[in-house]
């Protein structure tokens, strides 16, 4: 036999005890020692979010012609014509009497001209059929809606709606959504989640907070983990916006208020032209129009729009700036304007930040909190201890009862020194990978231990069969017989293990990360170094 | 009692029928629970959906029961220097204001809360990848030892483990939750530890099978009870360790873990030692179609 300190098993062993020693000796950091140890929320203190975005991506199949007819119809409470004029891409309706710019308006069409003729109306709208179709879902559902794509013509509703009411409404103007999953289905699609994941990354970190884990699940739920905040302030944050502030240019460098972000009744998605240019159009309440236009007139910025600047503040920060435009100028002189577009220019991206900032910070879907929780710095302290007492006892506890069947410490020794190491190397392990240990990778960690010994005694017993340690060749059948039974029964605990890491977002990941690791040290480093070693002593002993 | 009595006293084929007997005791206990409540074991928090609180005591339970009056508490329990309340569902505006006003009058609150969207996919996860978990297991087994019989028995044993451990949560009033679901799976794992290797000592080993079996047996022992006693630890600690520290208090979801594991890991030792190691004599005992074609 080799010598034993020469053997690759034994050595790859110590090494990696070493390393592990290294990785878990404490390093000097903000002042004291810490180890390199990271903990979950419920031994750190914290608390956690459950987010699902509501919403639904659809394709109705409907006429917009039948939409503007109801629509108007409706509205005038009397019938109307809609015709489709495919040279100019605009929607002519006729109506007999007069009809109102405002109510134009409040059916969501700011750009439609009203014409009086004679004892008839013309209103001609100059939208798409999409934009017509949009509109009618938006102001029926109360909810944004984004355009997804032509073929097949497809949307994103950011609200909660169900495939029963989206056909109800649809119905009422002849339509219908398509068949099956394709069209009605539940969930967003991948950018709008990251819009949320930015705009909740945004909120929180202007509040400074540290640590901050945002992750998004099958695009439909985001989790949220906040350590040292209270469930309380994290709902909070997560609900409340920011306070949004327009102001006007006075003189230089000094601004005045102009308005803030309650007067803003509408923030539409970012739409560019053929230029290129982005814009984000959003709509004034009537006394947020009314204060706009008469600061916009006191300070000048009608007649000289260079020199006073409209800005918008989000929370204090400055967030736009531009001089109002020329159009906008002339007709705030006479009248006051609901209707404004914020001119970005060539970048969509800054038009998308400044949409979001817009809306306060508001989240561009609806959210629900489905699960959340807290567990405060001083219980988690109390849990640290406890589970390290837990440690410490299932160690001993499974040291006495080796000790009860071998009553030697040849073999005794070896085995609880075996058993200590896979635990240093498993929180080595967990440092070094930067896993969390939360409570249930510490259960995991006590579960290893008792299967770990399990282990050890198969290999001791395999190789003590006869009651002495055999040499040589009989030595070496029976330690690879031990392995075959390790090595099934660790193949059957890894693979049981698996379908923890998709449940409940998550949550007993950590368990089912440690245990594996754990099996997967045990049987790779430390057991077979254990085999050689507890051979070598025994053998050397007689 | 001596193992080798142990072993070969009885005759096999009584022997197994003790296991197969509690097997289907808890399986008539598991369908009882899901005529009653529509699952086999009862449901904890997690998966009904519902808010899990737990404070100081600084009161009475009649207290603090009055000052939860106005929400649906289901359960105050006190857990050791410390209330666990139970509470079921809830809509957002009333569990912004409990969780405010926990916030504000208590030191140190641990807060849970699960809403029905969060429970309902629990369920149907748990639905689909238990019995998954299983199908995993039993295909290793399969794959490992190739002999139907003896990979069925081992997967029987398993089997055995969780509907006894279940049944025994049912009748413990130990609700499914995370942990007890991570116990069961964990059990899976275990239950064929002891098993692989008594096959393994019986049917890759010479000599007289109840030899092999009691030798296998005091290995199995040994194997067990340091699990148990390493589990024990961490449910002594999860569940009475208050007892001794004024600050300490009961860890729900360790208690959870470590009570599942305990009765799966007797219910194990039954299933291995009793049913398992019992059919193998059987199994060992008949006559081989290879010998009698041999004889012809």
């Amino acid at each position: 036999m080799t010598e034993i300190t020469k053997d690759p098993r034994v050595v790859i062993f110590f090494v990696a005890v070493a390393a592990a020693l290294i990785i878990l000796a404490p390093v000097p950091s903000d002042g004291g020692l810490h180890s390199r140890l990271k903990y979950g929320l419920d031994l750190e203190g914290g608390s956690w979010l459950q987010l699902k975005l509501h919403g639904a991506i659809i394709q109705p199949q409907v006429d917009p012609i039948n939409i503007l007819d109801k629509q108007f119809g409706d509205a005038l409470d009397r019938p109307v014509e809609v015709e489709w004029r495919s040279e100019n891409l605009d929607y002519l309706i006729t109506v007999e009497g007069r009809a109102s710019k405002t109510m134009v308006e409040d059916l969501g069409y700011p750009q439609a001209t009203v014409t009086p003729r004679g004892n008839a109306t013309k209103i001609t709208i100059t939208a798409s059929q999409v934009g017509v179709i949009m509109n009618y879902l938006e102001t029926s559902l109360d909810s944004d809606v984004k355009y997804l794509g032509p073929d097949p013509l497809s949307f994103e509703v950011r609200s909660n709606v169900t495939r029963e009411s989206l056909e109800a409404i649809l119905a009422e103007v002849g339509g219908t959504l398509a068949p099956g999953d394709a069209g009605f289905s539940e969930g967003v699609t991948e950018e709008t989640v990251d819009e949320t994941k930015q705009v909740l990354d945004r909120k929180l970190n202007r509040l400074g907070l540290q640590d901050i884990k945002v992750r998004i699940v099958d695009n439909k739920f985001i989790l949220i983990d906040l350590a040292g905040v209270s469930v309380t302030d994290a709902q909070e944050i997560v609900g409340k916006p920011g306070v949004f502030e327009i102001r006007i240019q006075t003189k230089g460098n000094d601004s005045m208020h102009v308005l803030y972000g309650d007067e803003i009744v509408d923030v539409s998605l970012p739409s560019g032209d053929q230029g290129g240019n982005w814009g984000v159009p959003f709509t004034l309440s009537e006394e947020g129009a009314i204060a706009f236009q008469k600061a916009a007139v006191e300070t000048g910025a009608t007649r000289s729009r260079m020199d006073h600047e409209i800005s918008m503040h989000l929370d204090d920060d400055l967030i736009f700036s531009a001089p109002l435009a020329q159009d906008l100028a002339a007709s705030l002189e006479v009248a006051p304007m609901r209707n404004m577009v914020a001119q970005i220019g060539g970048d969509s991206q800054r038009a998308h930040e400044l949409y979001i900032h817009l809306r306060e910070g508001a989240l561009p879907v609806n959210v629900e909190i489905i699960g959340s929780g807290q567990v405060t710095a001083a219980l988690g302290e109390q849990f640290k201890k406890q589970v390290l007492i837990a440690g410490i006892m299932a160690l001993l506890a499974v040291g006495l009862m080796i000790f009860l069947r071998y009553r030697e410490p040849k073999i005794v020794i070896p085995m609880v020194a075996t058993s200590f190491s896979e635990v240093l190397m498993m929180l080595a392990l967990a440092a070094l990978l930067k896993w969390q240990l939360d409570l249930p990778s510490i259960a995991g960690i006590i579960a290893v231990i008792g299967t770990g010994v399990d282990h050890l005694v198969i290999i001791t017993d395999e190789l003590l069969y006869e009651g002495k340690m055999p040499s040589g060749k009989i030595y070496l059948a029976r330690l690879s017989s031990a392995f075959g039974i390790i090595m099934a029964a660790a193949a059957t605990t890894i693979v049981a293990m698996l379908p923890l890491f998709g449940m409940g977002f998550g949550a007993f990941k950590s368990f089912a990360l440690i245990t594996i690791a754990g099996v997967l040290i045990g049987v790779f480093i430390a057991r077979p170094a254990y085999g050689r070693i507890v051979g070598r002593i025994m053998q050397g002993g007689e | 009692m001596d193992p080798e009595t142990f072993i070969s006293k009885y005759e096999p084929r009584k022997m197994v029928a003790i296991p197969l007997t509690v097997l289907a005791v808890s399986l008539v206990i598991l369908g009882l629970t899901y005529m009653d409540t529509g699952s086999p074991v009862k449901l904890g928090v997690e998966f009904t959906g519902g808010t899990i609180i737990t404070v100081p005591t600084v009161e009475s339970e009649g207290e603090i029961a009055a000052k939860l009056a106005d929400y649906p508490v289901l359960d105050i329990r006190d857990v050791g220097h410390r209330y666990m309340i139970q509470m079921g569902p809830m809509d957002d505006a009333d569990y912004r204001q409990l969780s405010a006003m926990i916030d504000a009058e208590y030191k140190d609150p641990e807060i849970k809360y699960m809403g029905p969207v969060y429970s309902t996919r629990l369920q149907e996860q748990a639905r689909t990848y238990i019995p998954l978990s299983f199908l995993f297991m039993a295909v290793v087994v399969f794959i490992i030892f190739r002999t139907p019989l003896v990979s069925l028995m081992i997967i029987l044993s398993a089997f055995s483990d969780i509907m006894i451990a279940a049944a025994c949560m049912d009748v413990t009033g130990v609700k499914l939750s995370l942990g007890t679901v991570a116990a069961l799976l964990m059990l899976i794992g275990y239950s064929v530890d002891s098993n692989i290797l008594l096959n393994n000592r019986v049917m890759k080993r010479r000599g007289r099978t109840e030899e092999k079996v009691s030798g296998a047996f005091r290995t199995g022992l040994a194997m067990t009870s340091t699990t148990l006693s390493a589990i024990l630890a961490l449910f002594l600690v999860s569940t009475f360790s208050y007892l001794v520290s004024p600050t300490f208090t009961q860890i729900n979801i360790l208690f959870d873990i470590s009570v599942v594991l305990i009765f799966g890991l007797l219910a194990d030792l039954m299933n291995t030692w009793v049913m398992n190691s019992n059919a193998l004599r059987w199994y060992m005992a008949r006559p081989k179609k290879s010998a009698r074609r041999q004889r012809r």
